[in-house]
C-alpha cells in the first residue's frame, strides 16, 4: 500500500547536534572500545592542558580509571586548572558546539566534540548522570561547586540534578563518568600509551594515572617552562576557498572589498589587489556584501596563480627541541637522545607547518614486543598524541623512507629507538575526521624527512662512538691477556728473567683514550655534540690494519 | 746431539732473545716473517724449484690481531724447545691437542698448522728438526742400501717385501753404505710390489721407492738425500695423467706450498720416464678416456713454471691431442713382466746410453 506524501513527512523531523552525534558516534571518534576510551582521555586532558595554558598554571593531572565490570568503567579526573565558572559547567560539558568559532590558530583541537562527547557517550552507554566537581576564583574569594549533571539530548542543553557547594582552597575541575562498551588496552593504541606520549609532547604536564589494577604510574613533568600560548594569524590568500571569502563578506564591516581582503588576509598588498583586479576583472570598491559565489571563486582561482609572501609564523609556537629532549629523557631513560626544532615551511604555498622530531636510543626507548625491542613510531600533531591510523600517515611515510642503515640502524623495526616527530601548525591536515594521521602532502613528507636525517645523524656517530669505545676496549683486553704471555714465554725461550714491561703495555692498550671515550659516552644527554670525536675511528682503524698481512691465505697447490 | 738439532735450539732461543731485547730498550717488539702469499712464491729457473722471494711480513706486538699469532708462536716455540731437548717428536696433532693447556690456544688445527709453518720460515728451520712431525711416514724402499737410525744398522734389503718404511725423521738416519746405481720411484704400491717380485733391484742394481701416490715430506727429503748422498740418476715411473705427472713434479721441482723448505726436499735432476703420452702411443697402451677434470689439468700444468721445459710442453700437447690416459698396470697388457723385462731397460737405457741389466 502506497503512504501518502505529508504521512511521510510527518516523520521527518529536525535533528539537533546531539541527537545527530547520538546516532553517528563514529563521528565522534567512538569507535571501536579500546579507541573510544582513548578518546576520551584524549578530551578530558587536552581540556585540562589548555585551560592550565592559559591561565599560565603548570598542569597538574590526576586520572584514575577503576573497572566496574565487563567493558564497564568509572574514570574520575580532575585537574589544578583555573576551574569553569559555576554557570559555564553546562555549556563546557553538556552542549555540543559550545563556542566554537572560526580561527586561524595552532590549537590542540578536539577530536570530536570534547567534554560534552564524552558525557553523551556515558549517557549513551550506561544512562547515567556524571559528577562535576569546578574549583574558581570568584571575585576575591575561592569557589567550590558540585554538580550532577545529565545532558538533554533534545534540547542540546544540560539537566542539573543535584547541585552543592563546597569550601576549597585551590583552583580546578573534575569529573566522574561512567562508560560501558569502552576497554582498557596496554596496547600501542590504549590509554596509557596516549598518557605516556601526552608527558612526552607536553614535558610541562605533570600526570598521576592510577589503572583499574590499582597500580599508579606517575609522569613527572620534565620542565617547569609553560608554553608560550600560541598567536591568531590571519589566514594566507593560498589557504582560503570560496566559502571563506563568502563568510567573510558577509561578518565584515569594511565597506571596501579590497579593504575586507587586505585586513583578513595577510601578506594581500595593495599592489596584490591590483593585480587580482586587473586578472579577474572583479571591482575591487565593490562593497563586500555584493560579492558573489561566483567572484568569490574566481579570487581564489586568481590566488592559486597569484605570488605571495609565505604566511606569517609568529603564531606558531613549537615545543622547542630542549623542551622534546628533556620530555623524551625524562619518560623513556634512553642511552642517547636528540631533538631538532625546523624552521617553518609552508605547504600548498599557503600554510605555515614546523616539524619537530627527537629521537631516543637505548634505556626505555622503542616498545618491547615478546623479549625484543621493536622500534616505535611517536607521532604528535600540535603536542597531540596520533595513536591511530599509523599507516596512511605522512609521519609514517616520512620515516618509514628514510635508509636508516645510513645511520648505523641496521633495521629501523627491530632497534630499541623511538622516534618522535610533531608537526605544529594552525591547519594540520588531518586525512579524515578522527584527526589520527597527517596527510602525505609533499612540502610536509619532505620536511619530516630532513628534520628526522638530520638528527639521525646524531645518532649514528652516538653508535660509531660507542661501537669505536668497545672496540678499544675488546682490544686493550686482548693486550691485557696477550702480552703477558708473549714476555713470558719469550724468556721462557731465551732462558732469561721475565723483565719489567708496564710501559710496553701501556703504550700498546691506549689507556688513555678509552678511558675518555667511555667518560663522554655517559653524559650524551647533556650535550650531545660533544660525544662526537673528530677523529673518524673506521679509517683510523684501518690504517692501522693496513700493514698487516694475512698470513693464513696460502696457496693451495698438491699436498 | 746432531748438528741440526744444536742449529734447531739456537734459532729457537734467537727468537726469544729478540723479543726481550725490545723490551729491555722499552720499543713494541715484532718479528719479521718471509711472506708465504702467492706474491712471494717465485720458481727459480736456475736452481729449478720453488722459493720464497724477499718479501717479509711483520708480526707487532701492538698489533691487535698480529699479537695473537705472536703469543702462539712463542708457545710453540717453546713446546718444540722441549722436544729437541729431551729428544723426542710429536705429531701436529698432538701438538694442537697439548695447546689446550696453553695460555693462548687454537681454534682449529689448520691454525696451529699455519703458526709451526711461520716457524719454520722465520727461523730456516724445519719442522722436522724443531720435533714436529707429520701424521703418515713416508714411502716405502727396497733395495740395497745399509741405514743406522739410532744405533740400529739395516739393510732395506731385509725388511721384508714391503721394504724399508721411511720415518719422519729421516734426517736422523744415517746413510752408512751402498752401492746401487741408481733409484726407480712408482707411483702406486701395486707396481712396487711387480718391480721386488721380477727383482728389479737385482737385474737394475737400483733401489725402488713406492710413492703411495703424492710424495710425504719424509719421501721427498729421502729421494734428495739419496740423489745427493748415493751420486746416483733418479726415475720416476707414474700413471700417464695429469696427476701422474704431477706427483714426479713436485718430487722433481717441489710445490709451492712448501717453498720455504724445497731447497732441501726438491731433486730438480729426478727424471721423468713415464707414463708419457709417447709411451701410449710407442706401446699401443689401453687407455681411457680424459675427463674434462683431467683436460683442466692439464692447460694448469701447461702454464706452470715447473712445465716451462721442451719435454713436458710436448708431453702435455700430446696427451691432450689424444684425449687419451694410461695407468701404470696397462703394461701388462703385455704380461706382468713386460714392464720390468722391456720397458725399464729400454727407457732407461736410453737416458743413460748404454744397456742397464
Amino acid at each position: 500500500m502506497e503512504r501518502d506524501t505529508t504521512e511521510l513527512f510527518e516523520e521527518f523531523k529536525e535533528l539537533t547536534a546531539s541527537e545527530f552525534f547520538k546516532r553517528n558516534k563514529q563521528m565522534l571518534g567512538f569507535s571501536g572500545k579500546i579507541r573510544s576510551l582513548t578518546i576520551v582521555f584524549h578530551e578530558l586532558i587536552t581540556n585540562s592542558l589548555d585551560a592550565c595554558e592559559e591561565a599560565g598554571i603548570l598542569p597538574d593531572i590526576s586520572i584514575e580509571l577503576k573497572r566496574l565490570g565487563k567493558d564497564h568503567y568509572l574514570l574520575k579526573h580532575a585537574d589544578n586548572g583555573p576551574g569553569i565558572p559555576e554557570d559555564f559547567i553546562t555549556k563546557v560539558y553538556c552542549q555540543m558546539f559550545a563556542g566554537s568559532k572560526f580561527r586561524n590558530i595552532q590549537s590542540r583541537g578536539q577530536q570530536g566534540l570534547g567534554c560534552s562527547g564524552c558525557v553523551l557517550l556515558s549517557q549513551m552507554t550506561t544512562g547515567q548522570p556524571v559528577k562535576i566537581r569546578s574549583r574558581y576564583r570568584d571575585g576575591d574569594n575561592l569557589k567550590g561547586v558540585e554538580m550532577d549533571v545529565k545532558l538533554d539530548v533534545k534540547k542540546n542543553t544540560g539537566i542539573i540534578l543535584d547541585r552543592k557547594e563546597f569550601e576549597t582552597d585551590r583552583t580546578g575541575s573534575g569529573i566522574e563518568i561512567e562508560f560501558k562498551d569502552v576497554s582498557y588496552s596496554m596496547s600501542e593504541q590504549g590509554a596509557y600509551e596516549y598518557i605516556r606520549r601526552t608527558v612526552i609532547g607536553n614535558p610541562h604536564a605533570r600526570i598521576v594515572f592510577k589503572d583499574p589494577t590499582g597500580r599508579k604510574y606517575t609522569f613527572e613533568r620534565a620542565t617547569e617552562q609553560i608554553p608560550p600560548l600560541p598567536k591568531e594569524v590571519l589566514p594566507h590568500p593560498k589557504g582560503v576557498t570560496a566559502d571563506d571569502i563568502i563568510d567573510l563578506c558577509k561578518t565584515t564591516n569594511k565597506k571596501r572589498f579590497k579593504n575586507l581582503l587586505m585586513d583578513s588576509l595577510s601578506r594581500v598588498s595593495s599592489k596584490k589587489i591590483k593585480e587580482l583586479e586587473e586578472a579577474t576583472g572583479i571591482d575591487m570598491n565593490k562593497r563586500p556584501k555584493s560579492i558573489t559565489w561566483k567572484e568569490a571563486e574566481q579570487v581564489v582561482q586568481q590566488f592559486d596563480q597569484m605570488k605571495f609572501m609565505a604566511p606569517p609564523t609568529s603564531g606558531l609556537k613549537p615545543i622547542g627541541d630542549e623542551q622534546i629532549e628533556k620530555g623524551i629523557n625524562e619518560i623513556l631513560l634512553p642511552e642517547f637522545s636528540t631533538a631538532i626544532t625546523r624552521k617553518p615551511q609552508a605547504y600548498r604555498g599557503g600554510v605555515s607547518f614546523i616539524i619537530e622530531a627527537g629521537i631516543a636510543y637505548g634505556g626505555k626507548a622503542g616498545r618491547l614486543v615478546g623479549q625484543q625491542k621493536k622500534a616505535e613510531i611517536m607521532r604528535f600533531a600540535n603536542r597531540v598524541p596520533l595513536t591511530f591510523d599509523q599507516g596512511s600517515c605522512a609521519i609514517t611515510e616520512a620515516l618509514k623512507s628514510i635508509d636508516w642503515r645510513r645511520y648505523g640502524v641496521r633495521n629501523l623495526d627491530d632497534a630499541p629507538i623511538s622516534v618522535f616527530v610533531n608537526i605544529i601548525s594552525t591547519n594540520v591536515p588531518y586525512l579524515s575526521t578522527g584527526k589520527q594521521s597527517v596527510a602525505p602532502e609533499e612540502e610536509i613528507v619532505r620536511e619530516i624527512r630532513q628534520a628526522t636525517m638530520k638528527i639521525a645523524r646524531k645518532l649514528e656517530k652516538y653508535i660509531r662512538t660507542k661501537k669505536a669505545a668497545k672496540n678499544e676496549e675488546m682490544r686493550a683486553k686482548i693486550f691485557e691477556d696477550l702480552v703477558p704471555v708473549v714476555i713470558k714465554q719469550s724468556a721462557l725461550l731465551a732462558e732469561k728473567d721475565v723483565p719489567e714491561y708496564d710501559k710496553i703495555m701501556d703504550e700498546v692498550t691506549h689507556k688513555a683514550k678509552i678511558m675518555d671515550m667511555k667518560h663522554r659516552l655517559k653524559q650524551p644527554e647533556i650535550e650531545p655534540m660533544q660525544i662526537l670525536i673528530t677523529e673518524d675511528p673506521k679509517t683510523r682503524m684501518k690504517t692501522e690494519y693496513e700493514e698487516y698481512e694475512d698470513y693464513d691465505e696460502v696457496v693451495e697447490d698438491d699436498e | 746431539m746432531m748438528k741440526h738439532k744444536e742449529h734447531a735450539l739456537n734459532s729457537l732461543k734467537g727468537m726469544g732473545d729478540e723479543v726481550l731485547e725490545k723490551i729491555l730498550l722499552e720499543q713494541v717488539p715484532s718479528l719479521k716473517i718471509p711472506s708465504r702469499g702467492t706474491g712471494n712464491i717465485i720458481y727459480n729457473e736456475e736452481k729449478r724449484y720453488f722459493e720464497l722471494g724477499d718479501r717479509k711480513g711483520t708480526r707487532s706486538l701492538g698489533n691487535v690481531k698480529q699479537i695473537k699469532k705472536m703469543a702462539q708462536m712463542m708457545c710453540v716455540g717453546n713446546f718444540c724447545k722441549e722436544l729437541v731437548n729431551i729428544q723426542k717428536t710429536a705429531t701436529m696433532r698432538e701438538m694442537y691437542y697439548v695447546s689446550e693447556g696453553w695460555d693462548v690456544g687454537f681454534d682449529n688445527q689448520q691454525e696451529s698448522n699455519n703458526i709451526t709453518e711461520d716457524i719454520e720460515v722465520t727461523l730456516g728451520v724445519s719442522r722436522e728438526n724443531l720435533g714436529l712431525l707429520p701424521e703418515e711416514d713416508g714411502a716405502a724402499v727396497y733395495g740395497d742400501i745399509t741405514l743406522r737410525d739410532e744405533d740400529v744398522e739395516f739393510n732395506a734389503l731385509r725388511m721384508g717385501k714391503s721394504g724399508y718404511s721411511i720415518p719422519p725423521t729421516v734426517d736422523d738416519v744415517e746413510f752408512v753404505d751402498s752401492n746401487v746405481e741408481r733409484i726407480i720411484a712408482v707411483e702406486t704400491m701395486g707396481m712396487f710390489h711387480r718391480l721386488v717380485q721380477e727383482k728389479a733391484y737385482d737385474r737394475f742394481n737400483t733401489l725402488i721407492v713406492g710413492l703411495k701416490g703424492q710424495a710425504a715430506r719424509a719421501t721427498r727429503r729421502f729421494i734428495r738425500r739419496a740423489s745427493d748422498e748415493l751420486n746416483v740418476p733418479v726415475y720416476i715411473c707414474n700413471d700417464g695423467d695429469p696427476w701422474g705427472f704431477h706427483i714426479g713434479m713436485v718430487i722433481i721441482s717441489g710445490s709451492a706450498k712448501l717453498a720455504h723448505v724445497n731447497h732441501d726436499l726438491a731433486t730438480p735432476d729426478a727424471k721423468f720416464l713415464g707414463v708419457t703420452a709417447s709411451d701410449i702411443m710407442n706401446y699401443d697402451l689401453p687407455t681411457d678416456k680424459l675427463k674434462d677434470i683431467d683436460v683442466a689439468r692439464l692447460k694448469e700444468l701447461s702454464a706452470d713454471p715447473r712445465y716451462r721445459g721442451k719435454f713436458w710442453q710436448s708431453e702435455i700437447k700430446k696427451m691432450l691431442k689424444l684425449g687419451r690416459k694410461a695407468e701404470q698396470q696397462s703394461f701388462s697388457k703385455y704380461g706382468l713382466e713386460y714392464i720390468v723385462d722391456e720397458y725399464f731397460p729400454a727407457k732407461i737405457g736410453a737416458i743413460e746410453g748404454s744397456p742397464i741389466e
